[in-house]
């Protein structure tokens, strides 16, 4: 087949230089895409679709083909409740003090990585190691360390005669916990990916800024974080969505409970989300607050890419640099924690 | 380029892919597993074909270790039998419910707990097996304590969903060698005249955390909630009225409940732990508490963390504070849609049978709902080496047939987990406990909408 | 230009092993645990190290939990989930990337929106759909929701449309290449490197899912996850059992990471973001 067809809009903006490129493929594409959408439609879409519908409901799973119409009561239901409020607000802190850290030590490690060191391989497969335990043993170990009695943490508090905290009982330190575990399962993650995006970067820019007197971290500021801005936004985008979405640490934290300790103080959404649905059966309820969090991920998510585009118009000024790299336009994943 | 087709081509690809997933969803026809309920010859292990019974359990049984299901094979040899075990009752009700919602994939038993045998009772009774209408239903009954059989009834008795496994007759158990090193009495009879009732307990435990001879950092009983849930059920009334509908505040067994954990906890009696934490599974061997209130299931729970080392030094008292009563117990039910009902229906009946569980009892201190059980010598002649020889079997079988026990409801549950997460914070926040009481309150509402 | 550009220095190597050590210890710890009693475990101070009855542990947990028959089922249900995933999530991300056709942003959109809701509630249209299907408690069921997710498709999509010229595509589609072919001998081997990011990624998440599962199949027909319900029994649960159990479940991921290493982390090296 020889005929090339006519092609739509051009995939991205082209120097002036460049005629329309031919891309063909329209009704091949449907195919490409057919088997993913008929399995996408059918469980993922399907779903959805049916968690707004109960969203707009009274329904319990007791009572499953007994639930009653009651359009936006819930919506309002959640917004006029201090415990969403409260979840809301716990997402937030325990988002940002378990990713902004995470994401710096993980910039810190793959930049560790990047040296000639022997044995990296097994380094590198190691911090991979969080990942793959398993999220109930992980969370058993640190509540253990994190004991206000017969903890670890405490024990070293106590020994260098600093007060013992409550990492249980006290907002602030459970919050710094629960984060702590999330940061201890990611960061490995994100700083192989960070390790990948250094790899693009080309020696002969740290040579030559070398040449021009720079040390380390003079290096590290102009070259290595230049070249990586692409993928920082990814990870950025990717930990937004899924610290808005946390749930299985601060669940295990209190042994398996979903009230975020015993006045919330680390319930998030997704914890909220939970008990509503399974714990008190109120599903109606528990939908509408997913949607919610849809909402405020697509804002969350929103504005980190206006302030990357902000960014990036700064930068692209004339006669300024191309960056290494490609701009992946927001990469929003969610893995299920 | 005009919107053409394949703009609408795409949209529609997509509409009718999640059509046809709204159209296989919605209507279909129900597969008829409904084998009938046998013929009258199937004998008595309900049917005569090689067949596997699936039972949906949740962890705590026992039924497996105590070599019950080999056993049965022994007296049917045409039937094996499948455990299907999910961990946590909580979630095993989870999947319960979703699948009593869709109408399939349930096993042909399905176990029922106290927790949540009310929900059964009220949405999903015409779903289960009604005991009632089996041609053993009156021998069936009969083997029970009415209070057992009545919990998972409807309120006219006309539906039963479930035969009773086991029961939870309480009393205290605590750590005579603490109480030895506080200087306090530790023998069971003495102890049991000095705990009939909560204010006598709790002076007692004010006694205990005064002594200057006591193991430091340690205090008399374990929570608050220890307090609570036992007392709460003492009343007339635990979380719901007669009708069956949640009432916490107007209850008076939460009222005195209430009263007597906040005393405790503002004496400085508890030791503040969450139950079923790591936390509190260390305390019994680390001395952190000495004494709790002690359901016959916690005897192999005590064994299982403090170990033998600590074998000798655990004690029961005959008594409970505040008058006889019970926590936790189940059911085994069996579905309408099982795929061997009558199969099932035997297996159910066999279980619950005077034998079988006079073996539950040797062999996991599952104390049974089987009132001819309970009066078998094995059973009422029963002692503990690992609890100083205390006479088991007598103390819950005399406790046992004094309980009452208050109607329960649909949400008693989640409420008694807020009660009791608030009561943690009066004990170790120094919350009031009025305001813990309000904050509770809140959470209920929370569940019951 | 792989590696790295400066030689380690001690104090390089010291912090990389402090954070090897911090990753790797609650695995080694869960060694540990699997080693001893409750009774043990509760003592003022903690055993740390391992002892043979690590292995009495893992005995009875086969005995108590169908792990092995988790363990097959476990290894059916991701391997068919990551073949899957990365075969039609390249394609349609392929497809999404380099091929004009409408509608294709907003597939997209609604690709990218399901993502952003918590799918946890979608659980129980989704058993009563497989109840429909007559596949509850088969594994086809745990397989068909996860077989191609919106993340594997965007995450194609954004790798494919920035490692892969245009003009090498055009080039073939010129030389008279169908876009099958097209896909075959240029997109792959350029997306290889994500495709086995992919795959690692897809392989583990089905691994460790639980939610679904436990809903949907039974003791008899156990994934992995599944099969560890039955390691807790009784009113006297005993720790050790359950993390040997625990433990080895988790024996064919370290290995999957063990063997694929290299060639992950290689992967993820050369192609998270090309230039």
């Amino acid at each position: 087949m020889t005929a090339v067809q006519q092609s739509d809009v051009i995939v991205r903006p082209r120097p002036a230089r460049r005629t329309r490129t031919h891309l063909p493929g329209r009704r091949a594409a449907y195919g490409y895409i057919l088997p993913f959408f008929l399995v996408f439609a059918a469980f993922s879409v399907y779903p959805w679709l049916d968690t707004a519908w109960v969203s707009l409901h009274d329904t319990r799973l007791s009572t499953y083909d007994q639930s009653s119409w009651i359009g936006l009561e819930n919506y309002r239901n959640l917004l006029t409740n201090h415990f969403f409020w409260n979840a809301f607000r716990n997402t937030i802190t325990i988002g940002i003090i378990s990713t902004v850290p995470q994401l710096c030590m993980a910039l810190g490690i793959a930049h560790l990585l990047n040296y000639r060191l022997r044995g990296r391989t097994f380094f590198r497969v190691a911090i991979l190691m969080p990942y793959a335990t398993s999220l109930a043993a992980a969370t058993v170990i640190f509540a253990e360390l994190f004991d206000p009695n017969l903890g670890l943490v405490n024990w070293a508090l106590h020994t260098v005669h600093l007060p013992t905290v409550d990492w249980q009982g006290s907002k602030w330190p459970s919050q710094i916990a629960v984060s702590t575990i999330v940061t201890w399962r990611w960061t490995g993650y994100n700083a192989l990916i960070y390790l990948a995006g250094m790899q693009t970067i080309s020696t002969d820019l740290y040579e030559a800024a070398a040449m021009d007197g720079a040390g380390r971290w003079a290096q590290f500021r102009h070259v290595t974080l230049p070249g990586l801005r692409p993928t920082i936004l990814f990870t950025i985008v990717v930990s937004t969505i899924g610290a808005a979405q946390l749930f299985g640490e601060p669940l295990l934290y209190h042994n398996g409970l979903p009230d975020g300790g015993t006045q919330g103080q680390y319930q998030t959404l997704g914890l909220l989300m939970y008990q509503q649905g399974w714990t008190n059966d109120r599903l109606g309820l528990a939908s509408a607050t997913a949607w919610t969090m849809f909402l405020i991920i697509v804002a969350a998510v929103g504005v980190n890419l206006w302030l990357s585009r902000r960014r990036e118009r700064h930068e692209r000024r004339p006669g300024g640099r191309r960056r290494h790299g490609v701009v992946t336009a927001g990469v929003p994943e969610v893995t299920a924690r | 380029m005009p919107r053409s087709s394949t703009h609408r081509r795409g949209a529609a690809l997509l509409a009718v892919a999640a059509l046809g997933a709204f159209v296989l969803a919605g209507c279909g026809s129900k597969s008829s597993s409904d084998s009938g309920t046998g013929s009258a010859d199937a004998g008595p292990c309900g049917t005569t074909a090689d067949t596997t019974l699936t039972v949906g359990l949740f962890g705590t049984f026992g039924f497996k270790e105590a070599g019950l299901w080999d056993a049965y094979h022994q007296v049917c040899p045409n039937i094996t039998i499948k455990e299907d075990v999910v961990e946590q009752s909580a979630d095993y009700w989870t999947r319960l419910k979703t699948r009593l919602a869709s109408g399939s994939g349930l096993d042909d038993v399905q176990a029922i707990e106290i927790g949540f045998v009310a929900d059964v009772v009220q949405n999903h009774a015409d779903q289960f097996v009604n005991w009632n209408t089996v041609p053993n239903a009156t021998a069936d009954k009969a083997e029970f304590y009415p209070w057992k059989w009545q919990l998972a009834s409807t309120s006219d008795g006309a539906t039963t969903v479930g035969l009773g496994t086991d029961i939870g007759p309480e009393a205290i158990c605590y750590r005579s060698d603490l109480l030895k090193q506080a200087g306090l009495p530790s023998d069971p009879a003495t102890l049991a005249s000095k705990w009939s009732t909560w204010d006598d307990f709790i002076a007692f435990g004010k006694q205990y955390d005064a002594s200057s001879t006591k193991p430091s950092g340690s205090h008399f009983v374990d929570s608050a909630a220890s307090i609570f849930s036992t007392a709460v059920y003492q009343g007339d009334e635990a979380y719901d009225n007669a009708d069956g509908q949640p009432d916490v505040e107007n209850s008076d067994g939460v009222k005195n409940a209430w009263t007597y954990a906040s005393q405790a906890a503002q004496d400085g009696i508890t030791a503040g732990l969450a139950q079923f934490t790591p936390a509190w599974n260390k305390a019994f061997s680390s001395g952190a508490f000495a004494a709790l209130a002690c359901p016959t299931w916690m005897m192999g729970y005590i064994q299982g963390q403090a170990g033998d080392n600590y074998a000798g030094k655990w004690d029961i008292a005959p008594v409970l504070p505040g008058g006889a009563t019970n926590w936790g117990g189940s059911w085994l039910g069996v579905p309408d849609k099982a795929a061997h009902k009558a199969a099932a229906i035997a297996l159910v009946e066999w279980l619950s049978a005077k034998d079988q569980q006079v073996t539950m009892w040797k062999d996991g201190g599952h104390f049974p709902s089987n009132s001819d059980a309970a009066a078998a010598p094995a059973v009422a002649t029963a002692k503990s080496d690992y609890f100083s020889n205390a006479p088991v079997g007598q103390i819950f079988g005399d406790i046992s047939s004094q309980m009452k026990i208050p109607p329960i409801g649909l949400y008693d549950t989640q409420i008694q987990q807020a009660l009791t997460t608030q009561l943690t914070n009066v004990e170790t926040k120094g919350t009031s406990p009025d305001d813990a009481f309000s904050a509770a309150l809140d959470a209920i509402k929370q569940v019951t909408g | 230009m792989n590696g790295g550009v400066l030689k380690g220095s001690r104090t390089t190597y010291a912090l990389v092993c402090l954070i090897t050590l911090v990753s790797v210890f609650p695995l080694y710890y869960t060694i540990v645990m699997a080693s001893h009693t409750n009774a043990e475990m509760a003592a003022s101070t903690p055993p740390i190290l391992p002892s043979l009855s690590f292995f009495d542990n893992m005995k009875k947990a086969l005995e108590l939990a169908p792990l092995n028959q988790g363990l097959v089922n476990s290894l059916i249900v991701s391997g068919t989930i990551t073949f899957g995933t990365v075969a039609l999530c390249t394609l349609a991300g392929f497809a999404f990337a380099k091929l004009r056709f409408r509608g294709a942003n907003i597939l997209l959109a609604i690709c990218i929106a399901t993502m952003m809701v918590p799918l946890q509630m979608g659980v129980i249209p989704l058993y009563m759909l497989m109840a429909r299907l007559g596949l509850a408690g088969h594994l086809t069921a745990v397989v068909l929701p996860s077989l191609c997710t919106a993340f594997g498709v965007f995450f194609m999509r954004q790798y494919i449309s920035s490692a892969v010229p245009d003009e090498l595509i055009e080039a073939a589609f010129m030389d008279g290449a169908s876009s099958l072919r097209v896909f075959w001998s240029v997109v792959v081997p350029a997306a290889r490197p994500a495709m086995a990011v992919l795959a690692m990624l897809t392989f583990l998440t089905a691994w460790n899912d639980f939610f679904w599962p436990i809903i949907v199949l039974s003791t008899q027909n156990p994934t992995v996850q599944v099969s560890f319900q039955s390691l807790a029994t009784g009113y006297a649960p005993q720790q050790s059992i359950i993390m040997a159990g625990t433990l080895y479940g988790t024996v064919p991921v370290l290995l999957v990471f063990a063997l694929l290493g290299r060639q992950i982390v290689g992967g993820i090296m050369q192609g998270a973001v090309k230039g």
